[in-house]
């Protein structure tokens, strides 16, 4: 597995490349800003951008997609409400997504907005602005925190406890530090 | 600020479900030649290597490239990691007592649950930093920048944050008894956080 995180100049939103070493595919999980960067990792490590993930549709996950798409003809992955481009291919709980031949699995955790999601490939987790480190994503109502707590309980928090946790916004986690010490679960 | 890693293969060893450190087919429990293993350890460019478990204790890593690396329950404690690059660096449930990371490069690195007892951490670059759980009775920040670091319920009883940058940090519901923040600049989150006898 070939992986890569970005902080990007846009609200300070993290994406995140992550790339097969066998068939030089790579995905990208958010799209808040498509800069150099990312172009010379993904020219440098001759991956080709195949499917672009986006967690939930707001602007600093979304803001480069154009010049993604344009720069990569990549499928663009996400749920039923995003991007709207003819690209969209919505994707819903426990869904796959193949790159090269990594497997990730899509888990729906909403609140944050109503399709917000997360995908799960072996031994990490894209967790979008649903689950931060030690934190929560906002909600716009008690019901959706409610919601998004449930969700991240059951999909994501039983993901093995070495599994490194990788969201929208601030520093990689652990599921174990999450689980035993995030002041939303505990 | 960007990092780079590839993750390793599992440990040969029948039922292990540890990975492999960097270079080898075994994990640090299951290695046969530990002590050859940290004398061949390129201290100068360990970016991105699988290190975790592995004993570091009381040894001069003064100015090592941990950048990226993943250090899960590495002993490090009592450890000179002065000046180190440890940005994005995997921490969590490392032991830390007693280290010293004076003007260390800890921005975007993982320190959950991490034992952190009297480790000094003067000048060190801790921005964007997990620090959620972590143990740290008696560490010293003095003067190190912890803009929007998460120390989220952590344990940091008498600890020193004397001249320090806590703009943004979250320390929501840590415990911060008898905790030092003399000096110490910006809006932090203390949400539920325990300030019983915090001098400012």
């Amino acid at each position: 597995m070939i992986f890569r995180a970005f902080l990007l100049n846009v609200n300070e939103a993290n994406a995140y490349v992550i790339g097969c070493e066998h068939d030089r595919e790579a995905l990208l999980v958010d799209a808040g800003d498509f800069d150099g960067r990312i172009k010379d990792f993904l020219d440098e490590q001759r991956l080709k951008l195949a499917a672009i993930f986006l967690t939930h549709d707001h602007y600093d996950h979304t803001n480069g997609l154009d010049e993604a798409i344009a720069y990569s003809d990549a499928v663009v992955y996400g749920g039923h409400g995003q991007s709207g481009c003819s690209k969209s291919r919505p994707v819903e709980h426990d869904g796959i997504i193949r790159v090269g031949r990594l497997e990730g699995r899509v888990l729906a955790t909403p609140g944050h907005t109503s399709d917000s999601l997360s995908l799960a490939f072996e031994g990490l987790v894209f967790t979008g602005d649903a689950l931060f480190a030690g934190s929560v994503g906002g909600t716009a109502s008690p019901r959706a925190a409610k919601q998004q707590i449930e969700h991240l309980r059951k999909h994501v928090l039983t993901l093995p406890d070495d599994y490194a946790v990788y969201p929208g916004h601030g520093p990689a986690s652990t599921i174990a530090i999450e689980r035993q010490y995030n002041p939303f679960f505990v | 600020m960007s990092s780079t890693f590839a993750q390793g293969d599992l440990c040969d060893e029948g039922g292990c479900l540890s990975p492999a450190l960097t270079g080898e087919r075994r994990c640090w429990a299951h290695l046969d030649d530990p002590a050859g293993f940290l004398r061949a350890l390129h201290l100068g460019n360990a970016a991105g290597a699988w290190l975790a478990g592995i004993d570091l204790s009381g040894r001069d890593l003064r100015g090592a490239n941990f950048s990226g690396a993943r250090l899960s329950g590495a002993n490090l404690s009592g450890a000179d990691l002065r000046d180190a690059d440890l940005t994005r660096c995997f921490l969590d449930f490392a032991n830390l007592r007693g280290a010293i990371l004076a003007n260390a490069n800890l921005e975007l690195a993982v320190l959950g649950g991490a034992d952190l007892a009297s480790a000094d951490f003067e000048g060190a670059n801790l921005r964007r930093s997990n620090l959620v759980g972590a143990q740290g009775p008696r560490a010293r920040f003095i003067r190190a920048n912890l803009y929007y670091a998460r120390p989220g319920n952590a344990n940091f009883p008498d600890a020193v944050f004397d001249y320090a940058c806590i703009e943004r940090t979250i320390f929501r519901r840590a415990n911060l008894a008898g905790a030092s923040f003399t000096g110490a600049e910006g809006n932090a989150n203390f949400e539920n956080a325990n300030l019983e006898g915090i001098r400012r």
